[in-house]
């Protein structure tokens, strides 16, 4: 199997779109969005500005000719990373070797600088339950998430990234705090963070602990990507991960604090009421702004 | 490299979340609401509560996600039987369905490959069913637009394969087999008009509740079919329709010998030619994706 390190990754030029057969990275700084549906109708010329799309992995993992349609118009013009929402790393089942190979394909076909995906579990019992679940976090998990995510990343061949959860409740049984077991997992399993700093500021505020400590547990050298999004506060006080509003002012002034540590590139994400594609690509733009 | 295995206590703490979640909500009132006075004990037990809100209740977030999501998707895949129904009572029917078939693998959208199958059991056979805005619509209608949103969601998700070019050296097989259809194509039957309806929803989808267009005098037959990310639909001919469904079960000759056994003394004259043309059309159209073997 060949060898991918983040070093080896940051070591590549940093390239821009239109990058022909030179092999796919992103600069440190480069700002991407996340490719949906509503976007199709609007990517034409003149092509947005951005650095990067990211794609959800499972949106293109079937044989459906409508978003192979898509997806190849915009791999002509930009690099592309997969995000996945069904790998169910902590589930009960392992991934099938059909799923590993269809995101491992996948990969390929676009030559992703790395695939991520969550540090949770999303099924049980063959039945796929569609949400990014949470577990206690204890260390005999620590070792069970590290030793999966090596045997992804050893499976995709290329870098892994895992994302952190926003989540609504905690377990009784957890004994460590959810920074400490996501920092091991990812340290144990040599692979990437792929940080969601809305989700740490959700989680933080659901919680009730100090979203700063999170991100002074965080090796910044090892992220991957940053994620920002926007986030809905309910009635009864609990913020939920909507993605479906402009980033809030809280999570742009952590991001901006991390950045300036040392830089990432950074993904919007924006899954609902989602605006125009100019309007989006503006929100992610506030991001240059944010970290100087 | 292996996958480790989980520990026993983390199965037994996700078969009692996974059995939370896959909980109905209760429509005991107007709006859909999570009973956590059912939750699993031991669940509760094993969440923390927060300074404002107790165990079940931060358990119950996810649950109302989880049934949120799967009713979202499923009226995105049947916006028309959506917009018939109205959204509480597409939600009643989408809640059995996915109690009996519940989600598995990847693909979100899976949950919508039998949802038609699934509304035909619910649904009476010959009775009405009262909409959201308190109208009686007939239960063939709803299966109707059903049918017509399956066909939609089935072409959508399609892969692109070669269409039938046949030659000379084919035509021997027209004697014996009868034909596929291609995967991106679907023959939507209507007796009410629906389909073209659909598709106006491909582009502005909306959300407002629909009345039922007034029924046809005869049914009528469409031609969905996708070309890249674009979908058409073509109206076809009730003789034309037929014979597109007798090559899918019938070699050529015998399809057309059925077809002009059905049809009048007036229009036996023509149907020669305009079945060659029907044909024609279709093979131009990318309607078949090959041969088959005739079920006996």
């Amino acid at each position: 199997m060949k060898t991918l390190t983040l070093q080896a990754l940051a070591a590549r030029p940093p390239l821009r779109h239109n990058i022909g057969d030179m092999p796919r990275t992103l600069a440190r700084d480069a700002l991407g969005l996340g490719l949906r549906t509503r976007h199709y109708r609007e990517l034409g010329e003149p092509w947005p500005e951005l650095d990067y799309f990211e794609i959800i992995s499972e949106n293109f993992l079937s044989e459906a000719e409508g978003p192979r349609y898509h997806l190849d118009r915009v791999r002509e013009r930009y690099p592309i990373v997969l995000h996945g929402v069904g790998l169910n790393l902590l589930g009960p089942e392992p991934p099938s070797t059909d799923y590993l190979d269809r995101v491992a394909a996948l990969a390929e076909l676009v030559d992703a600088p790395f695939v991520t995906d969550h540090l949770c579990w999303t099924g049980s019992h063959g039945l796929s339950h569609h949400d990014l679940l949470p577990v206690p976090y204890v260390p005999e998990l620590v070792e069970l998430a590290a030793a999966r995510a090596r045997h992804v990343q050893q499976h995709l061949g290329r870098p892994f990234g895992l994302e952190n959860l926003s989540s609504y409740v905690e377990f009784v049984a957890s004994t460590m705090t959810e920074w400490d077991f996501y920092a091991q997992v990812v340290e144990r399993a040599g692979c990437g963070f792929m940080l969601d700093i809305n989700n740490i500021y959700v989680s933080s505020q659901n919680h009730r602990f100090s979203p700063a400590d999170y991100l002074a547990r965080i090796d910044l050298s090892r992220v991957l990507q940053v994620h920002i999004a926007g986030h809905t506060r309910e009635p009864n006080g609990t913020i939920i991960d909507t993605h479906d509003h402009p980033v809030a002012d809280a999570v742009w002034q952590l991001y901006g604090n991390a950045f300036r540590q040392q830089p990432f590139p950074t993904l919007l994400e924006w899954d609902d009421h989602i605006p125009p594609l100019a309007e989006a690509v503006a929100e992610l733009r506030r991001a240059e702004v944010v970290r100087v | 490299m292996s996958w480790p295995t989980s520990p026993e206590w983390l199965l037994d703490l996700q078969a009692r979340f996974s059995g939370l979640l896959r909980t109905p909500l209760d429509r005991s009132t107007t709006s859909l609401r999570a009973d956590t006075s059912a939750y699993d004990p031991a669940l509760v037990d094993a969440a923390q509560p927060s300074s404002t809100l107790s165990s079940a209740e931060r358990l119950a977030v996810y649950h109302r996600q989880y049934w949120f999501r799967l009713f979202t998707v499923l009226q995105g895949l049947y916006p028309l039987t959506t917009r018939l129904l109205g959204y509480w009572r597409l939600n009643g029917f989408a809640a059995h369905h996915l109690v009996e078939r519940p989600p598995r693998g990847f693909d979100i959208d899976a949950i919508g490959d039998d949802f038609a199958m699934s509304l035909a059991e619910q649904l009476p056979e010959n009775g009405t069913v009262v909409t959201d805005s308190g109208l009686r619509v007939e239960a063939a209608a709803v299966l109707d637009a059903a049918h017509v949103d399956a066909a939609f969601h089935r072409v959508t998700r399609a892969p692109r394969s070669e269409p039938l070019r046949p030659g000379p050296a084919d035509a021997a097989r027209f004697n014996d087999s009868c034909l596929r259809l291609s995967a991106g194509v679907a023959l939507v039957q209507e007796r009410w008009p629906l389909a073209e309806l659909r598709m106006s929803f491909v582009e502005r989808q909306g959300d407002g509740q629909i009345s039922l267009p007034e029924r046809w005098p005869t049914p009528r037959h469409w031609l969905l079919a996708r070309h890249a990310s674009k979908l058409g639909l073509l109206a076809l001919e009730p003789r034309e329709a037929e014979l597109l469904g007798l090559l899918q079960l019938l070699p050529l000759e015998q399809a057309l010998g059925r077809l002009e056994a059905a049809a009048s003394p007036a229009e036996r004259e023509s149907l020669p030619e305009r079945a060659q043309a029907w044909l024609a059309r279709s093979v131009r159209l990318g309607v078949w994706a090959g041969f088959a073997k005739v079920q006996k």
